[in-house]
């Protein structure tokens, strides 16, 4: 196991980081509260999966901060990712969000996007309470107190009462070769009978080194408001990538989670949905394919803490070579949750003797009058689907292919946005292969699209027109 | 005109032996009737024709126009013209019927050439095939077979072999789990198909079916071997009798 050290993340970090954003006291002391979490939290707490801990370990110290601004330039950065016709879009390049477009209709309506600095900086008021009532917890999870202390970029979406967004808002981030740590903290505040669908790409360009990108997500849904939360991971080999989420569901609220992890060479994701409220109803939908020696550690929790609530996660996952994941899982049913009804599946497919996956899903339930299932699997392709395929003619190879992306399909037809579908199974076909495959360059986006992307260094759309970029 | 023939076939499921020396010759154009009762080894055979891993051939061959296909894997036996029918269609989900029928469609008509059909050949042929066997169109965007019904999963079969045009169709017990309705409907689909190109093997349990595709030979199987051939009057014997008789018959002869 890889030696624990903090390298560049001590408390004099925190108040650097603090001073470069130029914040007020209250984050500050947020942020060095959690550091102190951070510093005192096992990599586990909960003494169910503590022999589980070796799978996502990894040492901390090996990655940088730094607060230097980076100089990015930014028209050559996003070309072959954008067809010049996206609105609501947001493109961040390493920890500096670079653009940020909405649709003018939704923009009048009131739908603020900023990035998290600014949204600080902007509504003190409003991020002071957020942050006073943070529903990603420091004392609960190490990685979500690492990165409540030193984030360092982020993205705050803000959706006023009865705005329904039509199309997706999808926020494009692109590494390149960071200097620093992404730390990322995203708010998605929708507000009572709102509706929004948030998709994040998550994209390498390049990496000379190991980097390290943590990302927080925490869905605040107001009272029959509707949320989807996508995010799709591509980032390369060198990625440790971290996700933890939370999402809070009031009353008669509806929120989706969608994931879809294929890249990195660790990725730890932690995922918890309150049912905070009757009649509140959630469904998390997460996928992943591993291969090489990359190591996936997934937690997912349903917590249910009000009557007649829903909840459902489906995680599936596919793995080859020598790769390693674990997926636990527990659906918890408070005394006052009545009437409440919860699933929790995870299904796994092995391709190769070597690989190894283990699903650990658990139950806790306070109450009668519910309904609670559970289901795990392991296995290898279905012998009796190859040959059903092969018989119609498709090669064995050919065969597992199909079925393997169709084990996917149901998340994948999930993702709001066509170019990142077919995104997503172009690199699980390269997975499939064995190519390393990467959505980096015009020719390979448009082969999968069928169109050119917008040479963005002549287009006079995407950035110029923005305030952000005459400078 | 193209001939499927079974000679002296010996074939094993996990180290036991189910079929005993099957010899069987099917034409192109011929309706073959295969009867027996459960545990004859009908579905080996069925299975053992499209080289199911599980199913070993110990013995005899395998002749598509007189070429041995026992050695090919199972999408070489679909590209010689071989079709079966499955008594268990299972399903594969994520994979709706329309791109698996596109996929199945290009690798058995590829040519030599390697020239796949295109999308609107592909088209065509489809609307045409669902128009004749009554198939809605809704069908194509479902996940194959997940959440069919039993009748809607063997009317997937028949849209598959109309689509696939084989020289041989293996229908393995088609009729089985329909109710008096669906077996019509499938039946009467299976005799829209057949015609002088096509060399039909139903396996099946019950006469029922062939009441609506009409064999020109019935055959027994018992026991791994095919101990009695006829006309259809064959097939209304067994329906009459039953299948006890097979036994006094076997004990005879051997």
């Amino acid at each position: 196991m890889a030696q624990q050290t903090m390298g560049s993340f001590t408390e004099a970090a925190v108040e650097e980081t603090s001073k470069s954003h130029g914040e007020p006291e209250w984050l500050r002391e947020f942020r060095l509260e959690s550091f102190r979490q951070f510093a005192k939290l096992p990599l586990e707490i909960s003494p169910l999966y503590t022999k589980y801990t070796g799978l996502s370990s990894f040492d901390i110290g090996q990655f940088p901060l730094d607060h230097t601004p980076e100089s990015i330039d930014l028209r050559t950065h996003f070309e072959g990712y954008l067809t010049g016709r996206e609105t609501n879009v947001i493109l961040q390049g390493n920890t500096r969000t670079i653009h940020i477009d909405l649709d003018e209709s939704v923009a009048k309506g009131g739908l603020e996007v900023l990035g998290i600095n600014e949204a600080i900086s902007k509504n003190p008021g409003l991020m002071k309470e957020i942050f006073a009532n943070k529903l990603v917890k420091s004392e609960r999870e190490k990685y979500a107190a690492f990165n409540n202390a030193f984030f360092n970029t982020g993205t705050f979406i803000h959706v006023p009462r009865g705005l329904e967004v039509a199309s997706p808002i999808r926020k494009i981030q692109l590494v390149r070769n960071p200097t620093t740590s992404i730390i990322d903290q995203t708010i998605i505040y929708a507000e009572e009978q709102s509706r929004v669908n948030f998709l994040e790409e998550l994209y390498t360009r390049e990496s000379a080194r190991p980097y390290l990108l943590s990302s927080v997500t925490e869905v605040r849904a107001g009272p029959a408001s509707t949320v989807d939360a996508s995010t799709l991971q591509f980032l390369d080999e060198r990625a440790v990538y971290l996700s933890n989420k939370e999402v809070d569901a009031p009353k008669d609220s509806k929120v989706n989670i969608t994931s879809i992890f294929l890249g990195s060479s660790i990725t730890r994701s932690r995922l918890n949905f309150d049912l905070n409220g009757r009649g509140a109803n959630v469904d998390g939908f997460e996928v992943f394919f591993c291969n090489g020696k990359q190591r996936f550690d997934l937690e997912s929790n349903l917590n249910h803490n009000s009557p007649d609530t829903t909840a459902a996660i489906h995680a599936r996952g596919v793995l080859k070579d020598e790769s390693q994941s674990i997926f636990k899982g527990m659906i918890k049913i408070n005394h006052v949750a009545k009437n409440s009804n919860s699933y929790l599946a995870h299904h796994a497919m092995l391709l190769d003797k070597r690989a190894r996956s283990d699903g650990i899903p658990g139950l806790d339930i306070d109450t009668n009058e519910v309904k609670a299932t559970h289901s795990a699997s392991v296995a290898q392709v279905d012998e009796e689907q190859v040959f059903y395929l092969e018989a119609r003619g498709l090669p064995e190879d050919e065969a597992k292919k199909m079925i393997i992306v169709g084990f996917f399909e149901p998340v994948i037809s999930r993702v709001p946005v066509e170019m990142a579908r077919e995104g997503a199974k172009f690199i699980i076909e390269g997975k499939w292969r064995g190519e390393r495959r990467r959505l980096v360059d015009r020719e390979t986006l448009m082969a999968i699209t069928g169109e050119a992307p917008v040479d963005v260094r002549q287009s006079s759309d995407v950035f110029e027109r923005h305030y952000k970029y005459r400078a | 005109m193209a001939r499927l023939e079974i000679r002296d076939l010996h074939a094993s499921v996990e180290g036991r032996e189910i079929l005993n020396g099957v010899n069987l010759i099917v034409n192109q154009g011929e309706i073959h009737a295969l009867m027996g009762p459960n545990g004859s080894g009908k579905s080996t055979l069925a299975n053992t024709l499209l080289g199911h891993p599980k199913y070993k051939v110990t013995g005899g061959d395998i002749l598509v126009d007189g070429e041995s296909i026992v050695g090919l894997t199972p999408d070489k036996r679909a590209k010689k013209g071989l079709f079966l029918a499955f008594q268990y269609p299972v399903s594969v989900p994520g994979v709706t019927m329309f791109s698996f029928l596109r996929a199945a469609y290009n690798a058995v008509h590829t040519d030599e050439k390697n020239q796949a059909p295109t999308l609107f050949e592909f088209r065509e042929e489809m609307n045409e095939k669902m128009k004749l066997l009554g198939v809605d169109e809704s069908f194509m965007h479902r996940y194959l077979n997940e959440g069919f019904s039993g009748g809607e999963k063997k009317r997937a079969e028949i849209l598959q072999l109309a689509l696939l045009k084989p020289k041989f169709a293996v229908l393995d017990e088609t009729d089985s789990g329909l109710d008096i309705d669906a077996l019509r409907v499938v039946a009467e689909g299976v005799s829209k198909i057949a015609g002088s190109d096509l060399g039909v093997l139903v396996i099946t349990h019950y006469q029922r079916i062939l009441k609506y595709i009409k064999p020109t030979f019935v055959h027994v199987l018992y026991e791994g071997r095919i101990t009695a051939s006829g006309g259809e009057e064959l097939s209304l014997k067994l329906e009459e009798k039953g299948y006890g008789w097979l036994k006094e018959q076997a004990g005879v002869v051997s």
